[in-house]
Order: C-alpha cells, then structure tokens, then sequence
C-alpha cells in the first residue's frame, strides 16, 4: 500500500477520502491507517477480541429486546401474551438463544480483556490460552443454560 | 497547536486528550457489569416460563427491580461507550460519524428512559398501561 496518493488517483486522494484507508490526525494531516483485516493472517487473539466485537454488537439488540419485555409486561397481560408468543416461538427461542450465547461469549470475553488490561497473561502463550479458554467457556455456559431451561420444563419447544 | 504537557506511566504515553477517561470507563463498566450479568442470567432463568403472573411477582421485590434498574442503565451505559469505538474505528467522516453516535446515544437514551418508567411502574405495582394516560 502506497503511503503518498498518486496523482490523478482519487480514490487514493486522502483529502476526499471514503476508503477508510486514510485517518486524519489532530494536527490536520492525513495518514494512512494500519492494515485492514484481510491483511492480517488470522490467530487466536486476533479471532477472540473480533468476537467480543461482534458479540457486544448483537448485544445491542438484546437491549432493545429487554425494553420490549418491558413494555409488554407494563401494558398488562394481553400485550405481555403477545410477547412471550413471539419470544416463545422456534424462531424466537432461537434468537434468544443467539443472545445468550452473544452474552457468555461477550462475558467471557470481557473478563479476559479485564485480565489483559490489568497487565497479566499478556505471554503469547498465556494470551492464545486465555482466548481459547473464553471462547470454549462462553459456548459452553450458552449451552448448559438452554439445556438446564429446557430440562426444568421452563422453556418448552 | 497548544499541547498539555505530555505524561507516561511506567512508559506508557497517556492520551494528551480524554482517551485515558474513556479507556478507564469502559472498564469500570465492565468490571461492575461481570457480577451484573451473572445475576441478570439467574434472573432470566428465573423468569423464563413463570408467564404474567411470574413476572409481576419477581417485580414486587425492590431488590430484583433496583437491580434490574441498575443493571439496564450500566449497560446502556456501557453499550454506548462500545458501539462508540466501533463507529471511531469505521466512519472515517466526522459528519456521518457525528450522525450516528448521535443516533446511536439518542437510542441509548430511549432505552434508559422507558426501561426506568417501565420498571419503576412495575415495582409499584401499578396497573396495566395505559391506566391513568387517557387513553
């Protein structure tokens, strides 16, 4: 990647710049930004901090999922037999599902960066360990929560 | 340019900016998000399935409604900071960046606002909206 725009080239042109490869500093200077994604060969940290990423994302829909749940139960019983229908269908036992999931990857993740940041397990090895450890934790917490609901006839199918 | 002086911990050059307080606050978040979550993960078990009646019950006890208050705050919260780092990191230009956190910040704050009315009407117990709005 060329650091200077070539002349005439405008789609290298960090002035009117819509490729995201250019950021510009605060001293008003245009700079090329690191390598994007598919530069980088894949590895587990790499894949793991992607993940928390994604799983804090879709997380946001959990939000606005909880203000609806919210919202039914306060318009009373009606509204709220409306929402579990919906919630309680294949489809949406499914999303919730992809959100529970979401959460204990995003949980598990989040403890990992929380141990990352206090300066600790930062050795290549420690750090590849914890990536894996977070990722297998937060599908097997998912797992075992849906599979408790369903064994204690909670949710039913 | 005026620059503040520049500072380093332990080597580490600290933002001449408020970087470092927003670096600090997503983790302070996510810090009292961990037992946060484990208990809103039990709740939701326990909630799953208890049908009208379940929840309008678990919502009669202060402790589960203040939590659960708490709780959807420090993630909005949270949220906010996160989806923040996001768009800093893809949208490159300040008019459409400045657009969607202020979307992104203006959904946050919905959510803040009627997740609060709705619990604190639910611990009350009050009746069913929309009793009492005219309708």
């Amino acid at each position: 990647m060329s650091s200077s725009p070539l002349s005439g080239d405008t789609s290298n042109d960090p002035a009117d710049d819509q490729t995201g490869r250019f950021v510009r500093q605060p001293n008003g200077r245009p700079r090329p930004l690191s390598p994007h994604l598919q530069i980088w060969r894949w590895h587990v940290t790499m894949a793991a901090s992607i993940l928390n990423r994604m799983t804090g994302s879709a997380l946001s829909v959990g939000a606005v999922l909880i203000a609806l749940w919210l919202l039914a139960l306060a318009f009373g019983p009606d509204s709220y037999a409306t929402f579990t229908g919906w919630m309680g269908s294949p489809l949406g036992l499914l999303v919730w599902f992809g959100l529970t999931l979401a959460l204990f990857l995003h949980l598990a993740g989040g403890i990992r960066h929380l141990i990352w940041d206090a300066g600790a397990g930062l050795s290549l090895k420690t750090a590849d360990a914890l990536s894996w450890a977070s990722m297998i934790l937060g599908v097997v917490g998912a797992v075992a929560f849906w599979v408790l609901l369903f064994a204690s006839g909670r949710v039913l199918l | 340019m005026s620059r503040e002086a520049k500072a380093y911990i332990k080597g580490v050059k600290v933002s001449e900016r408020h970087g470092a307080e927003e670096w600090a606050a997503e983790r302070l978040s996510s810090l009292i998000l961990v037992p946060l979550t484990l208990w809103g993960l039990w709740a939701g078990f326990t909630l799953s399935g208890g049908g009208y009646e379940g929840a309008r019950d678990w919502f009669a006890s202060p402790v589960n409604a203040v939590l659960l208050a708490v709780t959807l705050l420090v993630s909005l919260w949270h949220m906010n900071m996160g989806l923040k780092v996001i768009v800093d990191d893809y949208i490159h230009r300040p008019g459409s960046r400045s657009a969607i956190l202020g979307l992104i910040g203006l959904l946050c704050l919905v959510i803040a606002a009627a997740g609060v009315f709705f619990i604190v009407r639910l611990a009350l117990g009050s009746a069913p909206l929309p009793a009492g709005f005219g309708i």
